[in-house]
């Protein structure tokens, strides 16, 4: 069975847009709860979400302050917003719509309800009313569709890139929760210590990680157990041990891994040196951000080793890629910038009668298509425009 | 229990496909017009409902774009078949062939020795200054001498029942996949038909499509490695792409999947490194191609194909420079090309074409621009043209100024009274107008589609069936016997 290096490529981003949606779904849906449980007077602000995705610049050029309704907005439906779920999701079914050939038949169906749930409800979920349910069902539909695509996905080539992009992408969402929640907790200036199990509780809730702590460790979450719980408990699939082992095992069933290879162990290292137990924010936010790099490093190293390298490689330096080291990453787009950004985001597709496309016409036509194909690519929106000008 | 209304032609001015001017079935429909008859306007509608859920379903499964407005299934479909019998449908599926070989060896000659040119049956000025004549493809033989591999020629009934061809589609046509399409969403909702009927099968196309893909490998291989070239996902006929590329188990690839190394040859490229490429089914354009040999601007080509191909290292399906013979100066040679490199007579009718670069025969389209169509000879697709009977003066004198103009670029026939056939319009079943394409693959051998895509134009009175234009689509049968 030969995959195309296209098809790879976009399955692989499938696996990290999917992963990505039920990952925010499931971090803002904590929060939410969390900061319910917080006594008024100590509130956590709402920045923190948007700090975890490393997006303040973005989110800063389109909204004044960080309330809750402009923070929620922004992760849930914010069309510019490469890492919003609206976006994610958008992302995900133009991958998947290219790729069906390779997936089970249902996957497709499934992404494509759970992007038109979206396209009706995200603009309406925003508020705390309608909030959780939306979450609720978002996650439920993510599962359904990663359930399905293990339980009936042959274990070939097609299967493991997506689970790379699916493990990758927890790996860096795991430690990006994790970075942020220390940050808050373990700033000195803080005061009512009381309140940390609770913060650690939704943190490990973010994760899904709370039953498991509690039968695993004990039933009060504390900094350190925590951190190492989620940074070394193997069994658990959010764990960063857990991510980066998967992405060992399936890098090693892949022709032409040794480079590949080389980047997850120098991660896998380094996490096995860091001593859980002297957790301070001083040791731990430098060590998150050098894992950081090594997932970022790992993901341009599958990139050139399997999917259309020559064109990465000339992208390399190209202003596109000048993103924020550490937002949360988008699927590169290619050799045809140019095309790309001369789209305007959001403008319309060449809408071309159907069928029996008439053949001279096609051949004008196609110029036009050809600027409006390229718009398939997953990210289109978020890289064209607004991140280009913001990360500068 | 009230009957459907039944709305049929007087006198008999148009060729119905299912009835006969005193409004009987004709004897293949009669078994489908007696249960047409039986059924009340509420069970029509159900049936109709049915098979606009079926058409959702496989939208579902099948496509589907469903972005902004919706840019799938623009293509209405009238649930009753057009019937058309085997015996008929044999001499037809005769004609097509002739013909295609017949253009098949114009182009293959066009592009070698040029001996038609020559012995002053084509002028050559028309051809070797046409837009689609590629002066790239010249020297270059293809297996079989086959360039138009696939054909999709639009047929039409004039009143006297007679099929014509009006235009072949040599370059990119589609359209096959709704013709199969529409058989199966028909099988959903008139089965108890298929018990009675004897219809000849359609779904061994994709199956015909690739034996004559392979047959074209310049490699002798047990499965030769074929790929479907579409411009993406935008492009409006990416569903029939994606569906041919399964219906094959080929690969679906676009420009930048491919690339021609060094060597000339043509790989893909793959998570495993690149692999040699053996036949190319493209959907799109010469002109977008290759950057190297056409337009340079082209992002959806592969550069270097060209080259690729003229050695024989690859072959493309169809073949580059194809359009030459697509072309509605040309047409007007057919029969002429069909007597001079087969030695035969045509078996299928062409439409009296009247060339506007010729004086007389412009003379006389001026003169009765009245009662002729008037046809750009290099757009299709039903742009561009002038319906003379229905055109306003102001009109008329428009195309007239364009045909002075620019005589090369126009051409004329006699207005074509289409066949019409039964169609369920709101709740009654009136006469419309329709046409049809069968598509012809042309490999080793030579193969036509029992039936095809029969389109309809659902305004009424209307003669345009393109689907940018009102149009719909039937499901055609091709039925044995004299039931």
């Amino acid at each position: 069975m030969r995959l195309l290096s296209r098809v790879a490529d976009r399955l692989y981003w499938t696996g990290r847009y999917m992963e990505r949606v039920e990952g925010i779904a499931r971090l803002t849906q904590a929060y939410t709860h969390l900061v319910m449980d917080i006594p008024q007077g100590s509130e956590l602000g709402w920045d923190v979400l948007v700090k975890i995705l490393d997006a303040e610049p973005l989110f800063e050029s389109r909204y004044k302050v960080y309330s809750e309704q402009n923070v929620l907005h922004f992760l849930i439906a914010d069309e510019a917003n490469p890492g919003s779920i609206y976006q994610s999701v958008m992302a995900a079914r133009s991958n998947v719509r290219t790729t069906r050939d390779v997936l089970p038949q249902e996957v497709w169906e499934q992404v494509n309800e759970l992007y038109l749930y979206t396209r009706e409800f995200a603009e309406k979920s925003v508020g705390r009313r309608n909030r959780h349910r939306f979450l609720d069902r978002i996650q439920a539909r993510c599962q359904a569709i990663s359930g399905h695509n293990m339980s009936t996905m042959c274990r070939d080539e097609a299967y493991r890139f997506m689970s790379l992009g699916h493990l990758l992408e927890r790996a860096d969402m795991t430690t990006r929760i994790i970075d942020v929640g220390a940050g808050a907790l373990m700033d000195s200036e803080r005061h009512n210590v009381s309140m940390d199990p609770l913060i650690w509780g939704a943190l490990l809730q973010g994760l899904s990680a709370m039953s498991t702590y509690r039968r695993k460790i004990g039933p009060l979450p504390e900094a350190a157990p925590v951190v190492n719980f989620l940074f070394n408990e193997a069994t658990l699939p959010r764990s960063l041990k857990f991510c980066l082992n998967g992405i060992r095992s399936e890098l090693g069933q892949l022709r032409k891994h040794t480079d590949a290879v080389r980047h997850v162990e120098r991660a896998r290292r380094r996490l096995a040196r860091f001593d859980t137990k002297a957790t301070n924010w001083e040791t731990l936010h430098p060590f998150i951000d050098r894992i950081q790099l090594d997932l970022s490093n790992l993901s341009d190293c599958i990139s050139e080793s399997w999917f259309l390298p020559t064109e990465r490689q000339a992208h390399r330096g190209h202003p596109c890629r000048r993103e924020a080291q550490h937002a949360l990453s988008v699927r590169p787009p290619c050799q045809h910038c140019a095309a790309y950004s001369a789209l305007a985001p959001g403008a319309p597709l060449p809408q071309q009668d159907l069928q029996l496309l008439p053949e001279g016409a096609a051949g004008k036509a196609l110029h036009q298509l050809a600027a409006g194909s390229f718009r398939q690519f997953p990210g289109a929106r978020g890289v064209s425009g607004k991140i280009h000008r913001t990360s500068g | 229990m009230t009957k459907i209304r039944w709305k049929s032609h007087k006198n008999g001015t148009f060729f119905d496909e299912l009835l006969t001017p005193a409004g009987k079935p004709r004897v293949a429909a009669r078994r489908l017009v007696n249960l047409l008859q039986s059924l009340t306007p509420e069970e029509m509608s159900t049936r109709r409902a049915a098979a606009e859920l079926a058409i959702n379903e496989m939208g579902v499964s099948f496509t589907i774009y469903s972005e902004g407005k919706n840019i799938d299934r623009a293509w209405p479909f009238d649930i009753i078949p057009r019937v058309i019998t085997g015996r008929e449908w044999d001499k037809v599926s005769r004609g097509l062939t002739q013909r295609t070989r017949a253009l098949n060896a114009f182009i293959d000659d066009i592009y070698n020795r040029q001996r038609i040119l020559k012995a002053g049956i084509v002028p050559a000025e028309i051809i070797l200054e046409a837009g689609n004549y590629r002066p790239q493809c010249q020297g270059v033989s293809p297996r079989f001498g086959a360039w138009a591999h696939i054909c999709g020629s639009d047929l039409v009934r004039d009143k006297d029942g007679k099929f014509y061809v009006l235009e072949d589609n040599l370059r990119v046509p589609s359209g096959v996949s709704y013709m199969l399409e529409n058989r199966e969403i028909t099988k959903r909702v008139l089965p108890e038909l298929f018990e009675n009927y004897s219809i000849r099968p359609l779904d061994d196309y994709p199956a015909k499509l690739y034996a004559m893909l392979a047959s074209l490998s310049p490699r002798e291989r047990q499965r030769p490695c074929i790929v479907v070239l579409t411009p993406g996902i935008y492009n409006s006929a990416y569903f029939e792409h994606s569906f041919l590329a399964r219906g094959m188990g080929a690969e679906l690839v676009e420009g930048p999947d491919l690339f021609v190394d060094d060597d000339d040859f043509l790989y893909m490229r793959t998570i495993d490194g690149p692999e040699r490429v053996d036949v190319v089914y493209r959907r799109i354009d010469d002109d977008f191609l290759d950057p190297e040999a056409f337009r340079e601007d082209s992002i959806l080509g592969v550069p270097g194909i060209m080259r690729c191909w003229r050695k024989g290292n690859v072959a493309i399906a169809n073949a580059p420079g194809s359009g030459v013979a697509d072309d509605k100066v040309v047409y007007a040679y057919v029969p002429d090309m069909i007597r001079f490199y087969l030695g035969e007579k045509p078996e299928l009718a062409s439409v009296k074409t009247y060339l506007c670069m010729h004086e007389p025969e412009r003379e006389y389209v001026l003169n009765n621009l009245d009662k002729l169509v008037v046809k750009p000879a290099n757009e299709s697709g039903g742009y561009g043209l002038m319906v003379g009977p229905h055109a306003s003066r102001a009109t008329r004198a428009k195309f007239a100024k364009l045909i002075e103009a620019n005589p090369r670029n126009y051409i004329a026939q006699p207005t074509l009274t289409l066949s019409t056939a039964p169609t369920f319009i709101n709740d009654t079943i009136e006469p419309r107008h329709l046409d049809l394409r069968p598509f012809i693959l042309s490999g080793k051998d030579t193969w036509v589609t029992p039936g095809g895509l029969t389109r309809v134009a659902l305004v009424e009175g209307s003669l345009v069936v393109n689907s940018s234009q009102g149009g719909g689509s039937k499901d055609t049968w091709i039925v044995e016997g004299s039931q």
